[in-house]
């Protein structure tokens, strides 16, 4: 196997007493798109932030951290130069309009102007914003703030790509694209960064996530193992309030879990379709979901139903 | 990618500056005009009123003496505009140093790239000032022509000492105090409006450590043709006031850049 794009080892980091990051490792392979899930509060921004320096990670002997083999304590420029960000929050620069914001970057990187205009044309295009370029930033809409922000980290060709929670707040159908444009520049040997809330975002996109909270690694793996392993394949969740509390009353038949997730509501795991469907034989239409579990289960199994002081 | 090696310092810090100039440039009426207008005002209010008053400051035509204290205020005043609101803006509001930092810039690049735009603005100011002052005939043209260079002193140790203010301020509201607190204070006694000799001898040592003193006798002296050795010592304050103010605003800004 190839050396990997990135390795993390034993990386610490807190705020004060809080610890924002605790004892994480975990390596990720060129062009592969590596998620990061947790809840709000989970230190996934903070990870991002020190891989690409903008976080100075806590002293600690058995640390180690290798970006394209670059250390961002020592070469902080490195890293930066071969990777592309886009932050949770969309920090274009309001005072410059679209082309601008992306010729300025394109100066922060040392591209030639010929060679930026190019590239400037191709991205718009790529992300479909070629009428807007003489727009202001305040024009934009919330789908176009994000496209733009995407190429902007695009720009001078990244090795890598980090993205902190790019499709929140955005409708499907930028969503799609979005992910569109990313499986294509994955297929191009681009190596992805992702943190999401979105379980279907992590799926679609990613090869392997790592699930924290707190600061810690849950686990690890590719989201079809994952599942496979720590989760039963089908979820029948009970809606209706009165059906729910008789069931909760009665004990799950073999091979079926049952967990109450909320006041009156129910939600039963099994391997078995056939079993869960006979659980709800009395049940009328509307009182219930049978599906495949997926990675939201996984989720909430692994980082509680409750709300933290964080979240 | 067009090389593998990120760019160099020079560029980096250009590239910082780069941006501030497009940002400025694009309301070119906006922000150019306004430093053109003030020293008009002033000659107005000055050869309309005051300057039937006071008739002469300092053995120089009191229009005169003033003009030259004006090319330095006015560089004066932008750059510590630029690094206080303009600075804090960028920083807490707008985030946009939040993006420059994961370009290939280190927090101690934006910072001095945003001192020598400090510089480059109070350059314009009093090359603004002086355009004015030298078509109404109020300075004749001498070594006058050098003054913007004091202006882009003034600006680099003004834009300096006011980033190490906004490195202490946590609500955009304190620099009100900076404003009225020092550098009001600073345009009347530091020998803009008239000379410093003329302060009562237990406040011209106060006068002396003001920063824009220094400036002041520079522009004074190249405006006048009065040159004289304390210049060196005025010029040497500017250097060491920027260096350790820009030492200590990289220092304490680089904690509220990187978490």
């Amino acid at each position: 196997m190839s050396n990997p794009a990135i390795a993390i080892e034993h990386l610490h980091k807190s705020y004060g007493g809080l610890k924002a990051v605790e004892d994480l490792s975990f390596s990720v392979h060129p062009a592969d798109c590596f998620g990061f899930l947790g809840p709000n509060g989970a230190g996934k921004s903070t990870l991002m932030r020190i891989l690409y320096g903008t976080a100075e990670r806590e002293a600690h002997p058995e640390t180690r951290i290798r970006v394209f083999g670059f250390d961002p304590l020592q070469d902080e420029l490195s890293i930066k130069f071969l990777s592309g960000v886009v932050p949770q929050e969309n920090n274009l620069d309001e005072e410059l309009n679209v082309t601008q914001n992306l010729v300025v970057y394109s100066k922060f990187y040392g591209m030639k102007r010929g060679e930026a205009e190019k590239r400037i044309d191709e991205l718009l295009a790529f992300f479909e914003l070629s009428d807007k370029r003489k727009s202001k930033i305040q024009e934009l809409s919330g789908g176009m703030k994000r496209r733009l922000t995407i190429a902007r980290a695009l720009l001078h060709t990244p090795r890598l790509l980090i993205l902190d929670e790019p499709t929140t707040g955005l409708d499907p159908q930028v969503r799609h694209l979005i992910w569109r444009k990313l499986r294509e520049l994955k297929k191009e040997g681009l190596t992805v960064l992702i943190t999401t809330h979105y379980m279907d975002e992590a799926y679609q996109l990613c090869d392997r996530i790592l699930i924290m909270d707190k600061g810690r690694k849950l686990t690890e793996g590719s989201p079809q193992s994952l599942l496979e392993q720590n989760i039963e394949r089908y979820v029948l969740e009970i809606m209706d309030p009165g059906a729910a509390r008789a069931m909760a009353s009665a004990e799950a038949p073999e091979g079926i879990r049952m967990e109450k997730t909320q006041e009156d509501r129910l939600v039963f795991y099994g391997n078995e379709a056939h079993l869960l469907r006979r659980l709800a034989k009395d049940l009328q239409h509307g009182e219930y979901h049978l599906r495949e579990s997926n990675l939201e289960d996984l989720f909430l199994k692994f980082t509680g139903r409750e709300l933290n002081e964080l979240q | 990618m067009n090389s593998n090696k990120p760019p160099s310092l020079p560029h980096r810090l250009y590239s910082v500056w780069f941006r501030h100039v497009l940002v400025y440039t694009r309301n070119l009426v906006s922000n150019g005009l306004p430093p053109f207008m003030d020293p008009l005002i002033f000659l107005a209010g000055v050869g309309l009123g005051l300057g039937k008053y006071i008739v002469s400051m300092d053995d120089l035509p009191y229009v005169q003496f003033l003009a030259s204290g004006l090319l330095v205020t006015s560089a004066m005043y932008t750059s510590a505009f630029e690094c206080t609101y303009g600075t804090f803006i960028r920083l807490e509001f707008d985030k946009v140093y939040d993006g420059m930092l994961a370009a290939p810039i280190t927090p101690s690049n934006l910072v001095i790239g945003e001192i020598l735009w400090a510089g480059t603005k109070g350059l314009f100011f009093s090359f603004a000032v002086l355009i004015v002052v030298t078509l109404f005939g109020v300075l004749p043209l001498s070594t006058s022509v050098l003054a913007p260079a004091v202006g882009f002193l003034t600006g680099v140790m003004f834009g300096a000492l006011s980033l190490l203010i906004t490195s202490f301020v946590k609500t955009i509201n304190h620099f009100s105090f900076y404003f009225t607190g020092v550098l009001s204070p600073m345009f009347f006694f530091s020998g803009v409006v008239f000379p410093v000799s003329s302060l009562p001898a237990v406040l011209r040592p106060v006068a002396w450590f003001m920063p824009l003193s220094h400036p002041v006798a520079l522009a004074r002296a190249l405006c006048t043709g009065r040159f004289h050795a304390g210049l060196l010592l005025n010029l040497m304050y500017i250097v060491a006031l920027s260096l350790w103010a820009g030492y200590f605003a990289v220092r304490r800004l680089k904690k509220r850049l990187v978490q």
